[in-house]
């Protein structure tokens, strides 16, 4: 195989992940920073280092596994080189409220509220079990975490969920 | 997820299904509760919710211009202190001190007292780690030995074989293991290992240097054939320092 070949081949093969995987990548990063101006930053970054990395991957079955982990470093590289306070959720800038603005109805827009308010402990799990389908045992080895953790975790962020359903319920 | 069905109860059940609601529960506990029943229902619906919640509008994929590539074994790392200007003492100090250095490396060649015979006594009592692989370490492995707080890998730009904490000069240091076009190349951060300037040194078959990297120093060893120099033009163009 000759170099060009080589390289058109290569090319191929991520712009066939990406477009299987962008979406999940997007919302991975936003529910990880909580700003979509931020989550497009990191994806654009993530999708640079899987690029110079795509050798690394060896399988393709392992590519959304692998994408979403390069996601969850750029998203700490981010905030780490700039040192982001924490969100306030009565604070809101127009990129992170733009998070909670576009739920088609009040209960959406409630929960999708609440989800935001847990603590990024609480989110992140969830948002791989829930949207991404992981088992406990892919969340845990993702998050570098003990799978009885993940568990505790869980259970805890869907507890804190119901009952801030439950409190707009009856309020 | 596994429970200990014989087990299983009201309370360990809505406990396992909170932290997973496609617990499967093989105690028949649920079939026979109406409780249980009521509460996986809750919570199905609860993660229907929660699906519709976490599905945000996702913009018009850009992509990103890529760049050619020549990276293999880059790593990228994220200094935790911030770097600041020596003042003329501990400047003058680390020239002395890299002077003395200096001196006793070309005097004995052996002693453990430098850095750099230290690294060398290290790696000659790790050796296990030398190993032509082409299985990557675990990221939860990578994790926990290279913490967030101490510096950020970009474990996928090259193949990372080993991962381990270790201790030198009575601190503790990520000690990994990448692959190289010779074989495997020992990388050892030390974050709080202050040269005040590059050196090289050898070992019986092997070549070493060791970068000033902020307050903090990085250690590279390699076999005598191996382009150390590629290796590391990667590693100090991935550093980004907290300003």
């Amino acid at each position: 195989m000759n170099t060009s070949n080589a390289t058109g081949d290569r090319r191929l093969r991520f712009d066939r992940l990406v477009a299987v995987f962008y979406m999940d990548m997007f919302r991975y990063a936003a529910w990880l920073c909580r700003d979509r101006s931020i989550a497009e930053e990191v994806v654009q970054e993530a999708l640079l280092r899987a690029w110079k990395s795509l050798d690394a991957l060896r399988d393709d079955a392992a590519a959304k596994q692998w994408l979403l982990t390069i996601v969850r470093r750029e998203n700490a590289r981010y905030f780490e080189r700039r040192r982001l306070e924490t969100v306030d959720i009565d604070n809101l800038t127009a990129s992170q409220s733009a998070m909670l603005a576009e739920a088609p109805n009040e209960e959406l827009d409630d929960l999708r509220e609440a989800i935001y308010g847990l603590e990024d402990d609480y989110r992140e799990p969830l948002v791989l079990q829930v949207l991404m389908g992981y088992s406990t045992n892919e969340i845990a080895e993702l998050m570098g975490l003990k799978q009885g953790a993940v568990l505790t975790r869980l259970h805890r962020a869907r507890l804190k969920l119901k009952e801030k359903v439950a409190d707009e319920v009856h309020s | 997820m596994s429970v200990m069905t014989e087990m299983m109860n009201c309370e360990d059940y809505k406990k396992a299904l909170t932290a997973d609601p496609g617990f499967e529960d093989d105690s028949g506990h649920a079939a026979s509760c109406a409780s249980c029943q009521d509460y996986r229902t809750e919570l199905l619906a609860l993660d229907v919710g929660l699906k519709a919640a976490l599905e945000i509008d996702v913009p018009e994929f850009t992509m990103p211009e890529l760049p050619d590539l020549d990276t293999d074994n880059v790593i990228s790392m994220t200094h935790r202190r911030s770097f600041s200007k020596p003042t003329w003492f501990a400047l003058a100090a680390s020239v002395l001190l890299a002077a003395v250095f200096g001196v006793r490396m070309m005097d004995t060649g052996e002693s453990y007292g430098t850095l750099e015979s230290q690294v060398l006594a290290h790696l000659d009592h790790e050796r296990g780690s030398l190993q032509v692989t082409s299985t990557p370490v675990s990221d939860s492995r990578l994790e926990r030995v290279v913490p967030e707080s101490v510096a950020t890998l970009n474990h996928e730009a090259g193949l990372i074989t080993y991962a381990q904490s270790c201790t030198i000069n009575g601190k503790s240091v990520p000690h990994l293991v990448i692959q190289g076009e010779r074989g495997p190349i020992t990388i050892l951060l030390m974050p709080d290992e202050d040269v005040a300037k590059a050196s090289s040194f050898e070992g019986a078959n092997t070549q070493g240097i060791i970068l000033p990297v902020g307050g903090g120093s990085i250690a590279i060893i390699g076999e005598r054939e191996e382009r150390l120099e590629r290796v590391k033009q990667n590693v100090l163009d991935s550093v980004t320092w907290d300003t």
